[in-house]
């Protein structure tokens, strides 16, 4: 396949998967929105207010996240009920086209929740150029290892409701726990170093500091890109190394 | 010329919670270009490992494996790029209709927009389904589930075709359509490697067959080269008057219902025939089916575990 024709299979799984979807079942959008909504509404009364901008961060962070979960459900429903991922095996397409075709139509997805939590950011934050950079460098890091976890996740299962056990557990331990939806502070001394271990913690960080919430030294920043991204690139390689696209 | 598929002593063993068991043993086969190849056998004979491990979806145990020259596991890539496949039991994906489904399909695999328009108009007109192109898939039967599966693989411009049970669950008339797209696609030179249960369908389709059972290739050969090598190679069928005793003698005999059947050779069924006809008998005589062949090789494999050629 030539990179021509690698784009174009890429861009077609992507609009098969994120745009028909959207004409076909455009309920489902809304349970995109969901969760983040949910979350945003609970820690907003909950706090009278003060962690409304914590919560529009958590919200862009987690519905983001939602495309690696989103995309272990369908990706194992598609591997293990349709048979459609061994077609797709049987044909030109080479396995990193078909995980980002996907990722690419998830975030296509999950396009008007982020459009509601944009909104609402303009709304109640200053917005500034260099917000906004750091808003779509964030989300774009969170959206490749939550893909990369997805799809490595579900080529181990051979029944699709086992992955709702491990989407649900993985939405636990990287947006529930950490603190993405309110300040690291909240969370007591002695176990904060627990939060340290979720990448979404630094890409919370970053996105409160882009909202103005706190303010990051330019040291502190790094380390947050820098673990973000290294994250990520881990994810990356352990998808392109342990994800199964022929079966053993 | 290279073979389409070729396998030599092809061997799988699946191995779950430290129980293993073999699907497929030392399986030779050499399938030639631009035909239809027929695998038969019952379930778990190992014609779906088989079919998965040629297009490259599961990788053997042991031996080798390759499509138009190229070894399936080195030359994975260039394999790809010459096979379609329909899985056993796979489904279209639902939110898409039937237009859609064929159409993304060619374009995901990376032919040209335009040609791929052309050819999912053509194969939605061949196979019947041009009336509910604009359908969700959802909203379909079964069976048309399936014939859009079939048409997203012929449509495509792959040379060696994998359908696994591509007709299961369609009726008579949808599945004499799929013959004749499969008929078609072979007329253009691709090569089909078709398992069924259907032995009619296997029969009508394959110039060349192969019987899988226990994972090991029973018999081999064109149709008639299998029935040639039956030993009896008429049946008949005997109901009313007659007994098992007087039948015996001519061949071998099993119950039916209502009557009996006769496997025979050419002579002794002729006079069996006569004999029942004077008697008053009904009866029917005819050459062995390829069911026959399978029920005897099958059965006997199954009370055994003994291969060898049909004898009945």
């Amino acid at each position: 396949m030539s990179e021509r024709h690698r784009l174009r299979s890429l861009l077609r799984l992507a609009y098969m998967n994120g745009v028909v979807p959207m004409r076909t079942q455009p309920l489902y959008l809304l349970s995109v929105l969901a969760s983040p909504l949910s979350f945003l509404f609970f820690v907003t009364i909950a706090s009278g207010g003060v962690l409304l901008l914590y919560g529009i961060a958590g919200g862009m962070v987690l519905t983001v996240l939602s495309i690696g979960t989103s995309l272990q459900t369908d990706m194992s429903h598609y591997r293990s009920d349709l048979k459609f991922q061994d077609v797709i095996v049987a044909s030109p397409v080479e396995a990193p086209i078909y995980v980002a075709g996907f990722a690419l139509s998830e975030l296509i997805y999950s396009i008007p929740g982020l459009a509601v939590f944009i909104v609402l950011w303009a709304i109640n934050a200053p917005v500034t150029l260099m917000a906004g950079l750091t808003i779509v460098g964030v989300l774009f890091i969170v959206w490749g290892f939550s893909s990369a976890l997805g799809f490595t996740l579900a080529t181990y299962f051979a029944d699709v409701r086992e992955t709702f056990v491990f989407s649900s557990l993985v939405s636990l331990g990287l947006s529930v726990l950490p603190p993405v939806y309110y300040p690291i502070t909240s969370i007591p001394a002695t176990f904060r170093w627990l939060a340290y271990l979720s990448p979404t913690t630094y890409a919370a960080f970053l996105l409160q500091g882009a909202f103005g919430l706190k303010s990051v030294p330019l040291s502190d920043g790094l380390v947050d890109w820098g673990v973000l991204i290294a994250a990520s690139v881990a994810l990356l390689v352990i998808a392109g190394l342990k994800a199964r696209w022929r079966d053993p | 010329m290279p073979l389409a598929v070729e396998a030599r002593a092809l061997s799988k063993t699946y191995t779950h919670s430290g129980k293993s068991t073999v699907a497929l043993a030392n399986v030779d086969l050499a399938i030639p270009t631009g035909r239809v190849y027929g695998l038969i056998g019952r379930n778990g004979a190992g014609k779906t490992t088989f079919v998965r491990i040629g297009a490259t979806q599961l990788a053997p145990t042991s031996g080798t494996i390759s499509v138009l020259g190229h070894d399936v596991m080195t030359e994975t890539r260039e394999v790809r790029t010459h096979i379609a496949a329909v899985p056993q039991e796979s489904r279209p994906l639902y939110f898409l209709n039937v237009d859609e489904l064929v159409y993304l399909y060619l374009t995901i695999r990376g032919m040209d927009p335009r040609d791929a328009r052309r050819r999912t108009n053509a194969i939605l007109d061949e196979l019947g389904l041009a009336s509910v192109r604009k359908s969700l898939v959802n909203h379909l039967s079964g069976g048309m589930r399936r014939r859009a599966m079939v048409a997203m693989v012929l449509a495509s411009d792959a040379e060696v075709l994998f359908l696994d049970e591509p007709t299961t669950g369609l009726d008579p008339l949808a599945r004499r359509e799929v013959w004749a797209a499969i008929r078609r696609a072979i007329g253009d030179g691709r090569t089909v490697l078709l398992t069924t249960h259907y032995l009619d369908e296997a029969e009508a389709l394959s110039s060349r067959l192969a019987l899988l059972e226990g994972g090991q290739v029973r018999l081999e050969g064109s149709p008639a080269e299998i029935r040639d090598r039956v030993r009896q190679p008429y049946r008949i069928v005997v109901s009313g008057v007659l007994g098992r005793a007087d039948l015996e003698p001519y061949g071998t005999v099993s119950s039916v219902e209502g009557g009996y059947l006769v496997f025979a050779k050419e002579s002794p069924a002729r006079e069996l025939a006569q004999l029942a006809l004077s008697k008053g008998a009904k009866v029917s005589l005819g050459p062995v089916t390829l069911e026959d062949i399978f029920l005897q090789v099958v059965g006997r494999a199954i009370d055994s575990d003994d291969a060898g050629e049909a004898e009945a």
